[in-house]
Formats: C-alpha cells, sequence, structure tokens
C-alpha cells in the first residue's frame, strides 16, 4: 500500500533506489562514526537545490561534511526500518504519505521549537501530527497552458471544463499524485464544498471528472510527454500541472505559463523529518532549521518555484493570494488503490 | 536396414543458449506463476476468481486481444506484398529492401513512439493527406485512439512480418508460378492453391512474433494511447511498480502469457488444418 504514494514512480527510479538501499544497508556504520558528518536521507529530485544552494551554505557554517543520500521516500523508510537502533540518517525527506507510516513505526523525533527555532514561524497547515514531520516547501499544482492557444489566463478551475477544449486538455494519471489532488479539486467544483471536506467526497469528484471525458486528449503517466504535447499546441491545458516542473520548463524557454486558480489548490508531498536515534542530533536539529530559516526558504523557493512554508518570507510574486488547501494523506494512502481502479473505469476510453 | 536413433552429439550445441534461457527466463517465469497461485494459506486460484469475475477485467483482456490481432493483420497486408518483393529482387535492390526493413529496428521503441505523436496529431501529416485528399471533411485526432495504436504498433512490428515470410519465400523456385500459370492456372488460384500455402509456414510464425510482441507491449501503448486504454501489459506493470501487488501482476502477467501462447498455438494448428485438407 505504501508504495501507492509515490509520485513519478519508473523503472530506473526503482532500479536505482534499490541499489541505493543496499550500498546504503552495506555500508557499515562504523565508517561514519568517527568523522564529523550528516547523513539526509532525500529524493533524487532534490539533489539539485540540496547541493547548490542548502549544503553549501550549512557545510561552512557548521564545518562539517554532508552527506546527501538521493533516491525515494520508501527507500529511506526501508532504510530507517532495517537499521531501528543503529540508525546512520539523521534527517529524512519523504513524501507526506510516507511519513505517517514512519510516525507509526516510531522512526522520528518531533521538530519542535526549542530545537528547531525557526519551525516556530511557518505558515499554519505544513506541520504535521505534532511536528513529527513538516513541510519544507510547497511546489503547487495548478493550470498549465499554452500562450498561444490560450491567450488569457485562465483564473478557475472551471475554465477546463469549458466544452471549448474538446479534446484539448491533459490530465495526469492517477498513478502519480497530481492526479490524486485533481479529484479533490473535481469534488469541490462538483460539491461547492470547502475544498477540506470535499476531499472526503469522492464520489462527486469522480462524477464532475467524467463531466471531463469529452475535453480529454490523454491522461499521462510520463510528464514529459504531456508537456510536450502542450508545447506543441496539440494540447491547450494540462489540469494540476506542478510548477517545479511548469515553471522550470517556461523559464527554458518553452511558450507555456502555470495559472494559480482563484479557488486555491495543493501543494505536492514535501517532508522533513528528524529520524529518531539517528547520529548528531543536534546537528540535524541546525539542518532543518537552517532550511526553513527566511534566507534559505527564499533561495529554495525561487529556484524550485515552490511556495516558501515559512510565513515570514514573501511568495513570489502575482501568488501572495495564492491558498494552498491541506491534504488529508492518511486518507490518501488508505483508499489510492481503489481510486486507481476506479479511475480505469470511469475514465477510460 | 533401419539405423538406431542414436543421440547426435551437435544437439550439444544448443546446451549453452538452453541453460541460459532456463536461468533467466523459465526460472522467473516459474517463479512468477507460482507467485500467482500464493495464498496466505496455501495455494489458491483466488487471485483469478477476483480476476476474472470482474466485468472491467474482461474489457482489459478484449483490448489486449484486439490490439495484437489489428495489430497483425495490419502486418500481415502490408508485410506479404513486401516479403514477395523482397524475394523477387535481386543484388542492390534487395540490399536497398533489406537495409530499409532492418535499420528501422535500431530506433527505439520510444523514439518512434514520439516520432508517431507528432504524425498522428490533428495538425500532423496523416490527417492533412485525408483532408486534402476529401477523406476526411475536417482534421481529426488519430493520437490516443485504438486506430493510431495499431498503426504504431504495427510500425514496429513490421520486419518481424516480414523477415520470417520472406526467408519462407525465397527457398521457393520462382519457376512453379510460372509453370502454374503455362498450365493454365488462373492468377488468383494460383494465389490461393500454390504461393500462399507454400507462404504459409512463413506467415505462421510471423504473426505468431507480431501477435505475442503486440500482446504483451507496454511502451508503446502507455505514449501512444495514454493510461486511459489498460492492457493485460499495462495493468501487470502498475501491479509491480505502482501497487506493488505481485500477486495482482503475476496473475495478470500468467493470463496474458497463457492467451498468447494458446492462441498463437491454436492459429497455427487451424491454419495448417485447413492447408491439409485442400
Amino acid at each position: 500500500m505504501a508504495d501507492l504514494l509515490l509520485p513519478h514512480m519508473n523503472r530506473r527510479a526503482f532500479l536505482a533506489g534499490s541499489a541505493a538501499l543496499s550500498a546504503g544497508l552495506a555500508a557499515p556504520a562504523i565508517l561514519r562514526a568517527q568523522t564529523k558528518e550528516l547523513v539526509v536521507g532525500a529524493a533524487s529530485s532534490q539533489k539539485t537545490w540540496s547541493e547548490e544552494i542548502m549544503i553549501p551554505a550549512f557545510e561552512k557554517k557548521h564545518g562539517v561534511k554532508v552527506i546527501f543520500e538521493g533516491t525515494r521516500s520508501l527507500v529511506n523508510l526501508e532504510k530507517m526500518q532495517k537499521n531501528k537502533g543503529s540508525q546512520y540518517l539523521s534527517v529524512v525527506q519523504m513524501d507526506d504519505p510516507v511519513m505517517i507510516i514512519a510516525v507509526a513505526e516510531g522512526l522520528l523525533d518531533p521538530i519542535t521549537a526549542a530545537r528547531v527555532p525557526s519551525s516556530a514561524s511557518l505558515k499554519p497547515g505544513v506541520t504535521h501530527m505534532d511536528g513529527m514531520w513538516v513541510n519544507y516547501l510547497q511546489p503547487w499544482v495548478g493550470i498549465a497552458y499554452n500562450k498561444e492557444k490560450v491567450p488569457t489566463a485562465p483564473t478557475s478551475w472551471t475554465e477546463i471544463f469549458d466544452p471549448k477544449y474538446k479534446g484539448r486538455i491533459i490530465l495526469p494519471s492517477l498513478q502519480n499524485t497530481e492526479g490524486v489532488l485533481n479529484l479533490f479539486t473535481a469534488a469541490h467544483l462538483k460539491t461547492g464544498k470547502p475544498m477540506a471536506d470535499a476531499q472526503l467526497d469522492l464520489d462527486a469528484g469522480f462524477a464532475k471528472m467524467a463531466e471531463l471525458k469529452p475535453n480529454v486528449l490523454m491522461s499521462y503517466t510520463q510528464e514529459g510527454q504531456a508537456y510536450n504535447l502542450l508545447e506543441q499546441g496539440e494540447a491547450y491545458m494540462v489540469m494540476g500541472a506542478i510548477s517545479s516542473v511548469a515553471l522550470a520548463r517556461k523559464s527554458k524557454g518553452a511558450p507555456i505559463e502555470l495559472a494559480a486558480p482563484r479557488e486555491g489548490t495543493f501543494s505536492m508531498p514535501s517532508g522533513i523529518a528528524l529520524v529518531k536515534g539517528g547520529p548528531q542530533p543536534e546537528l540535524a536539529a541546525a539542518y532543518i532549521d537552517m532550511l526553513l530559516s527566511p534566507e534559505i526558504q527564499q533561495k529554495v523557493a525561487q529556484a524550485t518555484f515552490s511556495l516558501p512554508t515559512n510565513g515570514t518570507v514573501a511568495a513570489p510574486a502575482g501568488l501572495a493570494d495564492l491558498k494552498i488547501h491541506p491534504v488529508n494523506w492518511a486518507e490518501v494512502s488508505k483508499n489510492r488503490a481503489a481510486w486507481v481502479s476506479r479511475w480505469d473505469r470511469e475514465l477510460s476510453l | 536396414m533401419k539405423a538406431r536413433r542414436a543421440f547426435d552429439p551437435v544437439l550439444l550445441l544448443a546446451a549453452p543458449a538452453l541453460a541460459y534461457m532456463a536461468l533467466v527466463f523459465a526460472l522467473p517465469v516459474l517463479i512468477l506463476i507460482i507467485g500467482s497461485f500464493k495464498g496466505p494459506g496455501g495455494p489458491t486460484t483466488a487471485a483469478y476468481t477476483a480476476f476474472l469475475s470482474d466485468a472491467f477485467n474482461w474489457r482489459v483482456i478484449g483490448n489486449t486481444l484486439r490490439v495484437a490481432a489489428l495489430t497483425s493483420l495490419v502486418c500481415l497486408v502490408l508485410g506479404y506484398p513486401t516479403a514477395v518483393a523482397l524475394a523477387r529482387s535481386r543484388g542492390a535492390v534487395q540490399a536497398g529492401l533489406l537495409i530499409a526493413i532492418i535499420l528501422p529496428l535500431s530506433v527505439g521503441v520510444i523514439v518512434k513512439a514520439f516520432a508517431w505523436q507528432i504524425v498522428l496529431r490533428r495538425d500532423g501529416i496523416v490527417s492533412a493527406v485525408l483532408v486534402a485528399t476529401g477523406v476526411w471533411d475536417a482534421p481529426q485526432l488519430m493520437l490516443f485512439t485504438e486506430p493510431g495504436l495499431v498503426i504504431g504498433a504495427a510500425n514496429v512490428f513490421l520486419p518481424f512480418m516480414i523477415l520470417p515470410i520472406y526467408s519462407v519465400l525465397k527457398l521457393i523456385d520462382p519457376n512453379l508460378q510460372a509453370s502454374a500459370a503455362t498450365l493454365g492456372a488462373p492468377p488468383l488460384y494460383r494465389f490461393f492453391k500454390l504461393a500462399l500455402p507454400m507462404a504459409m509456414p512463413g506467415i505462421i510464425s510471423g504473426a505468431a512474433i507480431v501477435f505475442s510482441l503486440s500482446a504483451a507491449m507496454y511502451v508503446i501503448p502507455t505514449l501512444l494511447i495514454g493510461d486511459r486504454f489498460q492492457t493485460l501489459a499495462t495493468l501487470t506493470a502498475r501491479a509491480f511498480l505502482l501497487m506493488r501487488n505481485e500477486q495482482l501482476g503475476s496473475t495478470t502477467a500468467t493470463i496474458l502469457l497463457v492467451l498468447a501462447v494458446s492462441i498463437v498455438m491454436l492459429s497455427a494448428r487451424l491454419v495448417r488444418a485447413a492447408g491439409d485438407s485442400r
């Protein structure tokens, strides 16, 4: 079940993850014990900004070596499970649904304002289960659109349902996490309930998505293909496009833009936590403290086209009013398989 | 006097390949099949009962077999005349044809699928030609439709139809056709009574290869039709990679294996029986 929660899963990531797992498990802890170093278990996709922004700043300030192990959430979880009692990871960055499992298995230490002072300035809704983990960023989902085909920016999710976009809308598959978020948006549009309550009314979500069928060009599992079609003008909009992906492509010159709908939206999973019993607990807390600090938040949010989670850091231009609704990840991990199977039946060609 | 059938040591030449395939193919397939029968309290067929009692899964099986059959048919219709031309040609023409058939195999499936994405879209060349020739009134989308998937898959698998037919045809004496004509056999009679039966071994193996490949294809449907059209292969991949439901994955994989093998064997037998009765 837990594996359902991993977005962008592919065979290569799986193999790389397994390789990293066996390498990590095999590494004797004794080798690491003597030198002053901090091991952060994270995702490969977080490597660039970690190594360019966060890690150099931290190493400089504390005079330590940070080892960044980029793999996948579930592999990080397995590393903690296998090494319970002799952890070598100090900090983990994992998807929120996987954090729920880690909490249940007693693998995490709470993040408190005493240990991590900057956690006190976090925005509401990004601290979970009494601080067992926090979100360090909010990559948000919006409507990516082709600027030539859609000259005026969409302001509402309802525009996607306009019959004039027959066969021009791309959806993420429900296998992708951003696809699940679309179901919540659809439930909100159908019922008019607040996003938090609408998440629990998935019948409405599926019914609304079924109304979209005439407009759907395709449903993707590989996001590269979706952006290809959007940039070529075959598709006009992608519903549930992730900011860190869409805006990165835009900054490379793609003729696309990402709209933040007025109903608000959701953010993709991006949790960070302290490993219970991990080495160098003070340094681990300092690492999280620095990542949540205004200075680093500003830089990382900018580099990843995401919203900062530190409330004292201003959102990027034009996004000050963007509402990010919390996601009930426990509910997602419980029902994902059933939703995927229902999606097959109700959204198929 | 008839010699006793002794063991021919030449057969040992197949041993390395057999050992290799036993280790990397037969054994894993066996483990996969056993996995599909695993239950909490011993062997069970519960996974099959559950899968096959769901009407939606029969649609998935139908999708898989229909696309594979149509792909084989398109490959046969395009491939048989090509194989005839290839067998008839000589010298540079034959070399050119062979290169044209084999070279596309070196282009990856993903590259081909992305190319089809450009060709089959609304303002793509297929749509433009059909509108210009009056077949279609307005540009239409072929991409992410079943016909688009079949066309794309046939493109990828066509060489696997042409080459087996060609290898049979090239062994047939070209004078046979001329002799039959001299003896007064009309063209259609010559085709059905002479050319087709002689080519049948090649057609059967070509169709068997193309059918099996297209029943099991995963990358091509993922890119050319997307998540809204499930086949046994895409369900299997999802069960293993996303849901990590190994029982479901091995069940769908076994069903695919059994269906593909039995359909190929059955059709070969039917075709041979029809040939013998003539």
